[in-house]
Protein backbone atom coordinates (compact mmCIF):
# COMPACT_ATOMS: atom_id res chain seq x y z
CA UNK A 1 0.00 0.00 0.00
CA UNK A 2 1.53 3.36 -1.04
CA UNK A 3 1.28 6.86 0.45
CA UNK A 4 -1.76 7.76 -1.67
CA UNK A 5 -3.58 4.69 -0.43
CA UNK A 6 -2.72 5.57 3.17
CA UNK A 7 -3.97 9.12 2.71
CA UNK A 8 -7.18 7.92 1.10
CA UNK A 9 -7.75 5.39 3.87
CA UNK A 10 -7.12 8.08 6.48
CA UNK A 11 -9.63 10.41 4.85
CA UNK A 12 -12.21 7.62 4.67
CA UNK A 13 -11.58 6.84 8.33
CA UNK A 14 -12.27 10.44 9.38
CA UNK A 15 -15.34 10.58 7.15
CA UNK A 16 -16.65 7.40 8.73
CA UNK A 17 -15.97 8.80 12.22
CA UNK A 18 -17.94 11.92 11.34
CA UNK A 19 -20.87 9.68 10.35
CA UNK A 20 -21.06 8.17 13.83
CA UNK A 21 -24.00 9.59 15.71
CA UNK A 22 -22.96 11.63 18.73
CA UNK A 23 -26.25 10.71 20.43
CA UNK A 24 -26.58 7.34 22.13
CA UNK A 25 -29.64 6.39 24.12
CA UNK A 26 -28.88 4.92 27.56
CA UNK A 27 -30.44 1.55 28.36
CA UNK A 28 -32.53 3.10 31.16
CA UNK A 29 -33.86 6.42 32.35
CA UNK A 30 -31.09 8.00 34.40
CA UNK A 31 -33.20 10.94 35.58
CA UNK A 32 -34.83 9.50 38.77
CA UNK A 33 -31.45 9.04 40.50
CA UNK A 34 -30.28 12.46 39.35
CA UNK A 35 -33.52 14.01 40.65
CA UNK A 36 -33.04 12.32 44.00
CA UNK A 37 -29.48 13.60 44.25
CA UNK A 38 -30.22 17.20 43.30
CA UNK A 39 -33.32 17.42 45.48
CA UNK A 40 -31.55 16.00 48.54
CA UNK A 41 -31.17 18.48 51.40
CA UNK A 42 -27.95 20.43 51.06
CA UNK A 43 -25.16 19.39 53.38
CA UNK A 44 -23.77 22.08 55.67
CA UNK A 45 -21.28 24.10 53.69
CA UNK A 46 -17.92 23.32 55.21
CA UNK A 47 -15.29 25.39 53.56
CA UNK A 48 -11.99 23.64 52.87
CA UNK A 49 -10.16 26.75 54.03
CA UNK A 50 -12.07 26.83 57.32
CA UNK A 51 -11.00 23.26 57.91
CA UNK A 52 -7.39 23.97 56.97
CA UNK A 53 -7.19 27.04 59.21
CA UNK A 54 -8.88 25.22 62.06
CA UNK A 55 -6.35 22.40 61.83
CA UNK A 56 -3.45 24.84 61.58
CA UNK A 57 -4.75 26.69 64.63
CA UNK A 58 -5.13 23.43 66.52
CA UNK A 59 -1.57 22.37 65.70
CA UNK A 60 -0.17 25.76 66.78
CA UNK A 61 -2.13 25.73 70.03
CA UNK A 62 -1.12 22.16 70.70
CA UNK A 63 2.60 22.60 69.99
CA UNK A 64 2.78 25.89 71.88
CA UNK A 65 0.87 24.63 74.87
CA UNK A 66 2.69 21.32 74.99
CA UNK A 67 6.13 22.95 74.78
CA UNK A 68 5.19 25.52 77.42
CA UNK A 69 3.94 23.08 79.97
CA UNK A 70 6.87 20.73 79.37
CA UNK A 71 9.29 23.60 79.99
CA UNK A 72 7.46 24.78 83.10
CA UNK A 73 7.11 21.37 84.72
CA UNK A 74 10.71 20.38 83.99
CA UNK A 75 11.88 23.74 85.31
CA UNK A 76 9.77 23.44 88.47
CA UNK A 77 11.14 19.97 89.14
CA UNK A 78 14.77 21.11 89.20
CA UNK A 79 14.31 24.51 90.83
CA UNK A 80 14.43 24.65 94.61
CA UNK A 81 13.25 28.28 94.83
CA UNK A 82 9.69 29.00 95.94
CA UNK A 83 7.30 29.30 93.04
CA UNK A 84 5.62 32.66 92.37
CA UNK A 85 2.06 31.58 93.03
CA UNK A 86 -0.47 33.40 90.89
CA UNK A 87 2.04 35.30 88.80
CA UNK A 88 3.49 32.44 86.79
CA UNK A 89 2.11 32.08 83.29
CA UNK A 90 0.27 28.78 83.19
CA UNK A 91 -0.10 26.50 80.22
CA UNK A 92 -2.49 23.60 79.71
CA UNK A 93 -1.88 20.06 80.83
CA UNK A 94 -4.03 17.15 79.76
CA UNK A 95 -5.32 14.24 81.73
CA UNK A 96 -4.69 11.59 79.14
CA UNK A 97 -2.59 13.49 76.65
CA UNK A 98 -5.44 13.57 74.20
CA UNK A 99 -6.60 16.52 72.18
CA UNK A 100 -9.81 15.69 70.37
CA UNK A 101 -9.57 12.65 68.16
CA UNK A 102 -6.96 13.90 65.73
CA UNK A 103 -4.02 14.89 67.88
CA UNK A 104 -2.09 13.53 70.79
CA UNK A 105 0.59 15.08 72.94
CA UNK A 106 4.26 14.15 72.71
CA UNK A 107 6.10 11.75 75.10
CA UNK A 108 8.19 14.58 76.69
CA UNK A 109 5.05 16.40 77.61
CA UNK A 110 3.46 13.22 78.95
CA UNK A 111 6.49 12.56 81.20
CA UNK A 112 6.53 16.13 82.50
CA UNK A 113 2.82 16.10 83.22
CA UNK A 114 3.07 12.75 85.00
CA UNK A 115 5.87 14.10 87.18
CA UNK A 116 3.88 17.18 88.15
CA UNK A 117 0.74 15.15 88.90
CA UNK A 118 2.75 12.75 91.02
CA UNK A 119 4.30 15.63 92.95
CA UNK A 120 0.86 17.16 93.50
CA UNK A 121 -0.42 13.86 94.92
CA UNK A 122 2.46 13.84 97.39
CA UNK A 123 1.84 17.47 98.36
CA UNK A 124 -1.87 16.81 98.88
CA UNK A 125 -1.02 14.48 101.74
CA UNK A 126 0.41 17.48 103.62
CA UNK A 127 -2.82 19.47 103.41
CA UNK A 128 -5.69 19.41 105.89
CA UNK A 129 -8.29 16.71 105.05
CA UNK A 130 -11.01 19.28 104.12
CA UNK A 131 -8.67 21.24 101.89
CA UNK A 132 -7.37 18.03 100.33
CA UNK A 133 -10.93 16.94 99.62
CA UNK A 134 -11.77 20.31 98.06
CA UNK A 135 -8.71 20.20 95.82
CA UNK A 136 -9.46 16.64 94.71
CA UNK A 137 -13.08 17.54 93.94
CA UNK A 138 -11.95 20.53 91.89
CA UNK A 139 -9.38 18.46 90.01
CA UNK A 140 -11.99 15.79 89.27
CA UNK A 141 -14.41 18.40 87.93
CA UNK A 142 -11.75 19.83 85.66
CA UNK A 143 -10.71 16.39 84.41
CA UNK A 144 -14.33 15.45 83.77
CA UNK A 145 -14.70 18.64 81.74
CA UNK A 146 -11.58 17.73 79.75
CA UNK A 147 -13.04 14.32 78.95
CA UNK A 148 -16.36 15.86 77.90
CA UNK A 149 -14.71 18.41 75.64
CA UNK A 150 -12.49 15.72 74.14
CA UNK A 151 -15.57 13.67 73.32
CA UNK A 152 -17.21 16.71 71.72
CA UNK A 153 -14.01 17.36 69.75
CA UNK A 154 -14.09 13.81 68.44
CA UNK A 155 -17.46 14.71 66.92
CA UNK A 156 -16.35 18.12 65.66
CA UNK A 157 -12.56 17.97 65.27
CA UNK A 158 -12.41 21.32 63.44
CA UNK A 159 -14.28 23.34 66.05
CA UNK A 160 -11.98 26.17 67.07
CA UNK A 161 -14.33 27.03 69.95
CA UNK A 162 -13.98 23.54 71.43
CA UNK A 163 -10.21 23.57 70.91
CA UNK A 164 -9.91 26.87 72.79
CA UNK A 165 -12.22 25.60 75.52
CA UNK A 166 -10.10 22.46 75.89
CA UNK A 167 -6.91 24.50 76.14
CA UNK A 168 -8.47 26.77 78.78
CA UNK A 169 -9.53 23.73 80.78
CA UNK A 170 -6.06 22.21 80.55
CA UNK A 171 -4.71 25.54 81.80
CA UNK A 172 -7.17 25.48 84.71
CA UNK A 173 -5.97 22.03 85.71
CA UNK A 174 -2.32 23.04 85.48
CA UNK A 175 -3.00 26.23 87.39
CA UNK A 176 -4.63 24.28 90.22
CA UNK A 177 -1.83 21.70 90.32
CA UNK A 178 0.84 24.43 90.34
CA UNK A 179 -0.95 26.26 93.14
CA UNK A 180 -1.15 23.10 95.23
CA UNK A 181 2.51 22.37 94.54
CA UNK A 182 3.56 25.93 95.41
CA UNK A 183 1.37 26.28 98.51
CA UNK A 184 2.49 23.02 100.05
CA UNK A 185 6.14 23.73 99.31
CA UNK A 186 5.81 27.16 100.91
CA UNK A 187 4.07 25.65 103.92
CA UNK A 188 6.86 23.13 104.34
CA UNK A 189 9.48 25.91 104.25
CA UNK A 190 7.63 27.90 106.92
CA UNK A 191 7.26 24.75 109.00
CA UNK A 192 10.97 24.12 108.75
CA UNK A 193 11.66 27.63 110.08
CA UNK B 1 -33.98 -1.25 26.05
CA UNK B 2 -30.32 -1.65 25.19
CA UNK B 3 -27.92 1.23 24.74
CA UNK B 4 -27.87 2.00 21.08
CA UNK B 5 -25.12 3.43 18.95
CA UNK B 6 -26.84 4.98 16.00
CA UNK B 7 -25.81 6.08 12.59
CA UNK B 8 -26.45 9.62 11.50
CA UNK B 9 -29.36 9.39 9.09
CA UNK B 10 -29.20 12.74 7.37
CA UNK B 11 -33.00 12.73 7.10
CA UNK B 12 -34.61 16.12 6.78
CA UNK B 13 -36.35 17.35 9.91
CA UNK B 14 -40.15 17.30 9.99
CA UNK B 15 -41.76 20.69 9.41
CA UNK B 16 -43.60 20.59 12.75
CA UNK B 17 -40.31 20.48 14.63
CA UNK B 18 -39.31 23.81 16.24
CA UNK B 19 -36.49 25.65 14.55
CA UNK B 20 -33.04 26.15 16.05
CA UNK B 21 -33.76 29.65 17.34
CA UNK B 22 -36.89 28.46 19.17
CA UNK B 23 -34.99 25.59 20.74
CA UNK B 24 -32.25 27.97 21.85
CA UNK B 25 -34.79 30.35 23.34
CA UNK B 26 -36.42 27.49 25.21
CA UNK B 27 -33.04 26.27 26.35
CA UNK B 28 -32.00 29.70 27.60
CA UNK B 29 -35.22 29.90 29.57
CA UNK B 30 -34.71 26.43 31.04
CA UNK B 31 -31.15 27.36 31.99
CA UNK B 32 -32.32 30.53 33.73
CA UNK B 33 -35.02 28.65 35.61
CA UNK B 34 -32.63 25.84 36.53
CA UNK B 35 -30.15 28.40 37.80
CA UNK B 36 -32.95 29.54 40.09
CA UNK B 37 -33.13 25.95 41.44
CA UNK B 38 -36.08 24.81 39.28
CA UNK B 39 -35.45 21.08 38.97
CA UNK B 40 -38.27 20.66 36.42
CA UNK B 41 -36.50 23.04 34.08
CA UNK B 42 -33.29 21.13 34.68
CA UNK B 43 -35.09 17.92 33.73
CA UNK B 44 -35.97 19.53 30.38
CA UNK B 45 -32.26 20.27 29.89
CA UNK B 46 -31.48 16.69 30.87
CA UNK B 47 -33.99 15.27 28.34
CA UNK B 48 -32.57 17.49 25.62
CA UNK B 49 -28.93 16.57 26.20
CA UNK B 50 -28.78 13.18 27.86
CA UNK B 51 -28.19 11.16 24.70
CA UNK B 52 -25.24 13.26 23.58
CA UNK B 53 -23.73 13.30 27.06
CA UNK B 54 -24.22 9.56 27.41
CA UNK B 55 -22.74 8.97 23.94
CA UNK B 56 -19.69 11.00 24.91
CA UNK B 57 -19.29 9.16 28.23
CA UNK B 58 -19.80 5.78 26.54
CA UNK B 59 -17.15 6.41 23.93
CA UNK B 60 -14.71 7.88 26.45
CA UNK B 61 -15.06 5.06 28.98
CA UNK B 62 -15.82 2.22 26.59
CA UNK B 63 -18.24 0.74 29.10
CA UNK B 64 -22.04 1.19 29.22
CA UNK B 65 -22.40 0.84 32.99
CA UNK B 66 -19.53 3.24 33.69
CA UNK B 67 -20.97 5.61 31.09
CA UNK B 68 -24.34 5.64 32.89
CA UNK B 69 -22.65 6.50 36.19
CA UNK B 70 -20.59 9.22 34.50
CA UNK B 71 -23.70 10.67 32.86
CA UNK B 72 -25.53 10.85 36.17
CA UNK B 73 -22.50 12.37 37.89
CA UNK B 74 -22.10 14.87 35.07
CA UNK B 75 -25.68 16.12 35.38
CA UNK B 76 -25.40 16.33 39.16
CA UNK B 77 -22.16 18.29 38.78
CA UNK B 78 -23.82 20.50 36.18
CA UNK B 79 -26.69 21.22 38.58
CA UNK B 80 -24.24 22.13 41.33
CA UNK B 81 -22.18 24.34 39.03
CA UNK B 82 -25.02 25.95 37.09
CA UNK B 83 -24.40 29.33 38.67
CA UNK B 84 -21.00 29.36 36.95
CA UNK B 85 -22.55 29.00 33.49
CA UNK B 86 -22.55 32.51 32.02
CA UNK B 87 -23.66 31.66 28.51
CA UNK B 88 -20.25 32.35 26.96
CA UNK B 89 -20.62 29.08 25.06
CA UNK B 90 -23.63 26.96 24.15
CA UNK B 91 -25.10 25.11 27.11
CA UNK B 92 -24.41 21.78 25.37
CA UNK B 93 -20.72 22.64 24.98
CA UNK B 94 -20.50 23.63 28.65
CA UNK B 95 -22.27 20.40 29.60
CA UNK B 96 -19.81 18.37 27.52
CA UNK B 97 -16.94 20.00 29.40
CA UNK B 98 -18.54 19.01 32.68
CA UNK B 99 -19.01 15.46 31.37
CA UNK B 100 -15.40 15.19 30.18
CA UNK B 101 -14.18 16.45 33.56
CA UNK B 102 -16.41 13.91 35.28
CA UNK B 103 -15.05 11.05 33.19
CA UNK B 104 -11.44 12.13 33.74
CA UNK B 105 -12.05 12.65 37.47
CA UNK B 106 -13.51 9.18 37.87
CA UNK B 107 -10.65 7.68 35.88
CA UNK B 108 -8.10 9.43 38.07
CA UNK B 109 -9.81 8.12 41.18
CA UNK B 110 -9.47 4.57 40.00
CA UNK B 111 -5.84 3.67 39.37
CA UNK B 112 -6.85 0.35 37.94
CA UNK B 113 -9.50 1.87 35.72
CA UNK B 114 -8.15 0.38 32.50
CA UNK B 115 -8.03 -3.16 33.86
CA UNK B 116 -11.45 -2.81 35.41
CA UNK B 117 -13.10 -1.48 32.28
CA UNK B 118 -11.45 -4.08 30.13
CA UNK B 119 -12.58 -6.82 32.51
CA UNK B 120 -16.15 -5.51 32.55
CA UNK B 121 -16.34 -4.95 28.83
CA UNK B 122 -15.23 -8.53 28.28
CA UNK B 123 -18.38 -9.77 29.96
CA UNK B 124 -20.72 -6.87 29.21
CA UNK B 125 -22.99 -7.26 26.20
CA UNK B 126 -21.84 -5.19 23.28
CA UNK B 127 -24.10 -2.25 22.53
CA UNK B 128 -26.54 -3.07 19.78
CA UNK B 129 -25.81 -1.23 16.63
CA UNK B 130 -28.59 0.14 14.54
CA UNK B 131 -28.49 -0.08 10.82
CA UNK B 132 -26.55 -2.50 8.71
CA UNK B 133 -23.37 -0.53 8.31
CA UNK B 134 -20.71 -3.06 9.26
CA UNK B 135 -17.96 -0.54 8.70
CA UNK B 136 -19.35 1.74 11.40
CA UNK B 137 -19.66 -1.20 13.77
CA UNK B 138 -16.04 -2.09 13.14
CA UNK B 139 -15.02 1.52 13.71
CA UNK B 140 -16.93 1.71 17.02
CA UNK B 141 -15.20 -1.46 18.17
CA UNK B 142 -11.79 -0.20 17.05
CA UNK B 143 -12.30 3.15 18.84
CA UNK B 144 -13.22 1.24 21.99
CA UNK B 145 -9.89 -0.57 21.86
CA UNK B 146 -7.75 2.56 21.55
CA UNK B 147 -5.56 3.61 24.50
CA UNK B 148 -7.47 6.11 26.62
CA UNK B 149 -5.48 9.23 25.65
CA UNK B 150 -5.85 8.61 21.93
CA UNK B 151 -9.47 7.51 22.34
CA UNK B 152 -10.50 10.66 24.19
CA UNK B 153 -8.95 12.94 21.59
CA UNK B 154 -10.38 10.95 18.68
CA UNK B 155 -13.89 10.95 20.16
CA UNK B 156 -13.92 14.67 20.92
CA UNK B 157 -12.25 15.72 17.68
CA UNK B 158 -13.38 13.25 15.02
CA UNK B 159 -16.80 12.23 16.35
CA UNK B 160 -17.98 15.32 18.24
CA UNK B 161 -16.24 17.82 16.00
CA UNK B 162 -14.38 19.85 18.60
CA UNK B 163 -11.26 21.66 17.43
CA UNK B 164 -7.84 20.72 18.78
CA UNK B 165 -7.89 23.87 20.88
CA UNK B 166 -11.25 22.94 22.42
CA UNK B 167 -10.25 19.30 22.80
CA UNK B 168 -7.00 20.24 24.51
CA UNK B 169 -8.88 22.64 26.77
CA UNK B 170 -11.43 19.99 27.77
CA UNK B 171 -8.83 17.31 28.42
CA UNK B 172 -6.30 19.62 30.06
CA UNK B 173 -3.61 18.96 27.44
CA UNK B 174 -1.77 21.17 24.97
CA UNK B 175 -3.17 21.67 21.48
CA UNK B 176 -0.06 20.00 20.06
CA UNK B 177 -0.60 16.99 22.28
CA UNK B 178 -4.16 16.75 21.01
CA UNK B 179 -2.87 16.73 17.42
CA UNK B 180 -0.28 14.09 18.27
CA UNK B 181 -2.87 11.90 20.00
CA UNK B 182 -5.23 12.21 17.04
CA UNK B 183 -2.46 11.18 14.68
CA UNK B 184 -1.68 8.22 16.93
CA UNK B 185 -5.37 7.26 17.09
CA UNK B 186 -5.68 7.39 13.29
CA UNK B 187 -2.59 5.24 12.86
CA UNK B 188 -3.81 2.66 15.38
CA UNK B 189 -7.32 2.63 13.93
CA UNK B 190 -5.96 2.22 10.43
CA UNK B 191 -3.85 -0.75 11.54
CA UNK B 192 -6.79 -2.29 13.36
CA UNK B 193 -9.30 -1.84 10.55
CA UNK B 194 -6.90 -2.97 7.85
CA UNK B 195 -6.14 -6.07 9.88
CA UNK B 196 -9.83 -6.83 10.22
CA UNK B 197 -10.53 -6.34 6.53
CA UNK B 198 -7.55 -8.46 5.47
Amino acid sequence: MNVDDDTRFDEELMARAAKLDASVEPSRDLWPEIATAINAPARPNRSVWNSVWAQAAAVLLLVGGSSGVTYLTMKDGSDSALPMIGTQELVFTPVSGSFGSQYSLGPDYQDARRELASRVEERLENLAPETREDVRTNLESIRQAIEDINRALAEEPDSVLLQELLLDTYRDELSLMNKVDGITRAAMRRGDI
Amino acid sequence: MQAQLTKKTGDSEPESRPNVAEVENDESRWVRLAQAADSRAFEKLYRAHVNKVYGLCLRMTGNPSEAEDCTQDAFIQAWNQLSRFRGDSAFGTWLHRVAVNTVLGRMRKSRREQDRIRAVSDVAPRPELMGDDGELQDLEQAINELPSGARHVFVLNAVYGYSHSETGDMLGIAEGTSKAQLSRARRLLAQQLKMESA
